[in-house]
């Protein structure tokens, strides 16, 4: 009987310890990566899109969700029904919408980018919507979906992603703290093999197909014309839109990989558990939407209590500050006003915050063109005389 | 051997000529200028392909590594070269006491502080003041003490006045709630005396002291070593994980919301300069901020998000507290601005359709709530105005209106830049803030600079450039200074090295160039050097294998008769 009750007690802190460490991530972030171009590889965008659609109706808000596409299946002339991009023969769900934010379109689609996305060697310039701005706290997900082979992923037929290269970046977004856990799926050809070289810890992944296998499409629209969806990420789909319903599901990784039917994706799903620590007794538990989901434990103030950091305490201290500022700034001004009469147009407060200016045109550079030209006619006389010399002397 | 007929000519050639001779015709002996042309050919390709081809082909597929003191920064990582403390100095005066008395008091207080600190890198050091005007309350001086970060010498933490008042049992104190300034009364009786080795009003002023920089030590410690020790370990993580990373520059982007048309404007350049500025000036030296604004009408929930319910006893709208995270509809919200390089934190002003007004949280009829690490909430239920049409929202937000929103905001900018809660003085939370960002500065560049260390050790084909090691020689000089401005006790110059060795570690790490994506494996080389290699390669070898037999058999050939003879 005390065994018992020491028994369950050692569950419970078990328990409770669980919850602490899943409590720990802060924000979440999804990179969904289609990596072929063409109408005829119209399932490839119409499965990220799909996953596009559901991470955001589980909460990602467009500021964390990297989409990646390499081509424009809603404005492609083939596209019988112009404008949108179906990922099932109902046609039900128009998964362009009016609202999708695109972050790397067409021949921005390369290897090169993605790479530098995920360890954000990217130019200072690059604008916030187009990096991925995870942090130590962060739980990402990255899909991928295109054509593959062995331990290869092909970018837009032109280059290829290996699998070494994804590992390496992976285990460079570990080293600067760039996630804290992740969620790797991929959908392709033979696409077990993608992961197979990862190293960095904390990474659960799960591909369509083992070495030798191809990843099929689940069915074609007729009207449409091609494929509009492959097998895996469709039934991954079905379970993701009929049983993670609300962003508060508790349903966990392990249910998602238990869904898998291999009579009905036509290949074997490969789940790889060995980075997470605890491996997969750990890593089951954690629920689907910590990767597909956002967080977000909002923190209601209550404007009564007056513990130390309350809203109220600090409203009033800011409120004495806000007052210091003023009896500065009126005395400030009253000094101002008595030495000098002429400044009466500078601004009172101390504070500058930045003023609008209209910006006008400038000039790009400002060397003269004219010793330019010079330059250059000189280099083209000095040609000619070379030129005149040698056939003279060459005659 | 015996056959004397031609130096040159190779001895195996010999025996075919001489055995086969009856049968077949023999090419004519190779003249010894046909010879010496051939080997000149050879040795010229040669001489091409080692001292011009060999050079350039290493050149070429060579990547550029510049050196980086690797063992140095792995041991900042370790923590090995620099242990940070933080020596806070504190002024004491005490204008009603004889100096004999002062000392005294000043020499037990200091004795009690060092026997009830426990965490050896956080202490307070007293320092009697003798003269009266650092007494009196100087503010200018003490709103730019933080501002100052060039200033020599240990800042000034604290000044405590010790004072006596009449009618006092015991001792007690008050904290200036906008200045650094601890104001501790005692009944004159209370007057130490050089004999008593403990007296109570050291002791209360040692606890005093302690109490309020319990928090400070507490998240110090969480942040060197990971745990807390003692203070509320929870709200501590709790506070840390919902304020921002540390970022140079924070952009703070505020948005009017609301379902209908009204109101379409509020006085928010006036608000922003009088409720905001003074805080923002205050945290100049830990961050800079830009601010944009927006006004948004028609902004609709999304048709997810639960409405709001009308509660009959509240006489109130209300949201449930767990829906509240759906409140914000970021598909539709034009909340990202993703302008200049910054995090973005974000407070929205949301002002009820006058159908939905007043509009509360239905568990504490609250108006504002914290996201964390992304911003606030406000909700602003303004008095409607009634006319023959119904009831409307006014148009224009005065800036009194505005008042209470952006006084929340300012609260709320506070918690999700990570100041402390304790203790009840703003310039001294400021401060706190000050020395935990220098202390998470110095870790997040130090563990920066071990990631690169490791990085160049284990991906042996990504490129490192100059820059890369001239900002790690930056951060890592920076670094040094600030750790020795740390134990200076001047953390304003601290945090200031800081923000540079942070910028520079993540400038260092983050170089464009370095992308490895220069992985190929073995095969794929045997690929791409087998159709050049394979055409070339095998008539330059084949040859020079020729050659080289040719050669050996010579020598042979000529030692042979020298052997003989």
């Amino acid at each position: 009987m005390i065994s018992l009750v020491s028994r369950s007690l050692q569950l419970l802190l078990l328990l409770l310890i669980a919850c602490t460490a899943t409590a720990e991530h802060t924000s979440n972030w999804a990179v969904l990566v289609s990596t072929s171009r063409f109408w005829f590889n119209y399932r490839h965008l119409a499965n990220v899109l799909s996953l596009y659609r559901t991470v955001k109706r589980l909460g990602i808000p467009d500021s964390q969700i990297i989409l990646m596409l390499p081509d424009d299946m809603a404005c492609n002339p083939r596209n019988a029904f112009p404008g949108t991009v179906y990922s099932n023969a109902d046609r039900a769900v128009d998964l362009y919408g009016d609202n999708i934010e695109v972050d790397y379109r067409g021949y921005e689609v390369t290897v090169e980018n993605f790479i530098r996305l995920l360890t954000d060697r990217l130019d200072e310039d690059v604008p916030r919507s187009k990096r991925l701005g995870s942090d130590a706290g962060s739980n990402v997900l990255v899909y991928m979906t295109g054509h593959g082979g062995d331990q290869f992923l092909k970018f837009q037929d032109a280059e290829e992603i290996g699998a070494w290269d994804l590992a390496d970046a992976f285990g460079q977004m570990w080293e600067k703290k760039r996630y804290h856990e992740l969620l790797f799926m991929i959908d392709t050809c033979q696409a077990n093999t993608m992961y197979t070289h990862f190293y960095s810890p904390n990474i659960v992944a799960t591909g369509s197909s083992e070495l030798d296998q191809s990843s099929y499409s689940h069915h074609a629209d007729n009207d449409v014309g091609v494929a509009v969806i492959d097998r895996w990420t469709y039934y991954v789909l079905e379970f993701l839109e009929t049983q993670v319903t609300s962003a508060n599901s508790k349903l966990n990784l392990g249910d998602l990989f238990d869904s898998y039917d291999e009579s009905k994706i036509h290949s074997q799903p490969g789940v790889r558990w060995d980075l997470f620590p605890g491996g997969e007794p750990e890593g089951r538990l954690r629920t689907v939407v910590d990767f597909f989901g956002n967080v977000q434990n909002v923190e209601v103030e209550n404007a009564n209590a007056t513990e130390p950091g309350s809203l109220k305490e600090d409203l009033a201290e800011i409120a004495k500050l806000v007052e210091k500022w003023q009896r500065r700034d009126e005395e400030y001004s009253a000094i101002l006003n008595n030495s000098t009469q002429q400044t009466e147009n500078r601004p009172s407060s101390s504070v500058h915050l930045n003023q609008k200016k209209t910006v006008g045109p400038t000039r790009m550079t400002d060397e003269s063109s004219w010793g330019k030209r010079l330059v250059g006619l000189s280099v083209i006389g000095a040609c000619t005389a070379i030129w005149v010399a040698g056939s003279y002397l060459g005659r | 051997m015996t056959n004397k007929k031609g130096d040159q000519e190779s001895p195996k050639a010999l025996a075919n000529s001489t055995s086969q001779s009856a049968t077949q015709r023999v090419p004519p002996p190779e003249t010894s200028e046909a010879i010496h042309t051939r080997f000149r050919v050879i040795a010229a390709f040669w001489a091409v392909i080692i001292f011009l081809g060999f050079p350039i082909w290493w050149k070429t597929t060579s990547i550029y590594r510049a050196h980086l003191p690797i063992q140095e920064m792995v041991d900042w990582d370790d923590g090995k070269i620099c242990r940070p403390v933080f020596p806070l100095e504190i002024h004491v005066a005490t204008p009603q006491m004889q100096i004999s008395e002062s000392q005294h008091l000043l020499r037990t207080t200091q004795h009690t502080l060092d026997d009830l600190n426990e965490f050896a890198a956080h202490h307070l050091r007293l320092k009697p003041v003798n003269d009266t005007s650092a007494s009196t309350p100087d503010e200018e001086h003490n709103v730019d003490a933080i501002g100052n970060a060039v200033e020599e010498g240990a800042e000034i933490a604290l000044t405590v006045r010790v004072l006596s008042q009449e009618g006092l049992v015991s001792p007690r104190s008050e904290l200036h709630a906008d200045t650094t300034q601890l104001d501790v009364f005692y009944p004159p009786n209370h007057v130490p005396l050089p004999s008593s080795s403990n007296p109570p009003l050291s002791a209360f002023i040692a606890k005093e002291l302690q109490g309020l920089y319990s928090e400070e030590k507490a998240t110090i410690g969480h942040i060197l070593s990971g745990e807390t020790a003692g203070f509320d370990s929870e709200s501590i993580s709790r506070r840390l994980r919902r304020s921002m990373k540390y970022a140079d520059t924070y952009h703070l982007s505020f948005s009017l919301f609301t379902p209908g048309p009204a109101p379409s404007s509020w006085d928010i350049e006036n608000a922003v300069k009088e409720y905001l500025s003074p805080l923002l000036h205050a945290f100049a030296p830990i961050s800079n901020f830009t601010i944009d604004t927006q006004v948004q009408l028609y902004a609709t929930f999304s048709p997810m998000a639960p409405p709001p319910v009308y509660d009959e006893g509240e006489a109130a709208w209300t949201l449930r507290k767990e829906d509240l995270s759906a409140f914000i509809n970021a598909a539709e919200w034009p909340l990202n601005p993703s302008i200049g390089s910054g995090p973005t934190l974000n407070f929205i002003l949301y002002v009820p359709a006058p159908s939905q007004s007043p509009l509360v949280v239905k568990e504490n009829r609250a108006s504002s709530w914290i996201v964390p690490q992304w911003g606030g909430v406000y909700l602003l239920n303004p008095t409607l105005l009634t006319d023959q049409s119904g009831q409307s929202n006014p148009p224009y937000l005065t800036h009194e209106s505005l008042r209470p929103a952006f006084m929340t905001f300012s609260h709320q900018l506070l918690t999700l830049l990570g100041t402390p809660t304790t203790p009840a003085s703003l310039p001294l939370r400021l401060q706190t803030l000050t020395r935990v960002r220098a202390a998470t500065l110095l870790l997040s560049a130090s563990s920066t600079m071990g990631s690169l260390a490791r990085l160049t050790e284990s991906l042996p084909s990504i490129p490192i450039p100059a820059t890369v090691a001239s900002s790690v020689s930056t951060t890592l000089s920076h670094l040094s200074a600030t750790c020795s401005y740390l134990r200076d006790g001047r953390f304003a110059a601290a945090l200031a090295s800081a923000r540079v060795a942070e910028t520079e570690a993540e400038r260092s790490f983050f170089e464009k160039s370095m992308v490895g994506q220069v992985y190929f494996p073995d095969e794929h080389k045997v690929a791409v050097y087998l159709p050049l290699l394979g055409p070339i390669g095998v008539p330059l070898l084949v040859s020079l294998l020729k050659e080289v037999k040719r050669m050996i058999a010579r020598r042979k050939a000529n030692k042979a008769p020298a052997a003989s003879n």
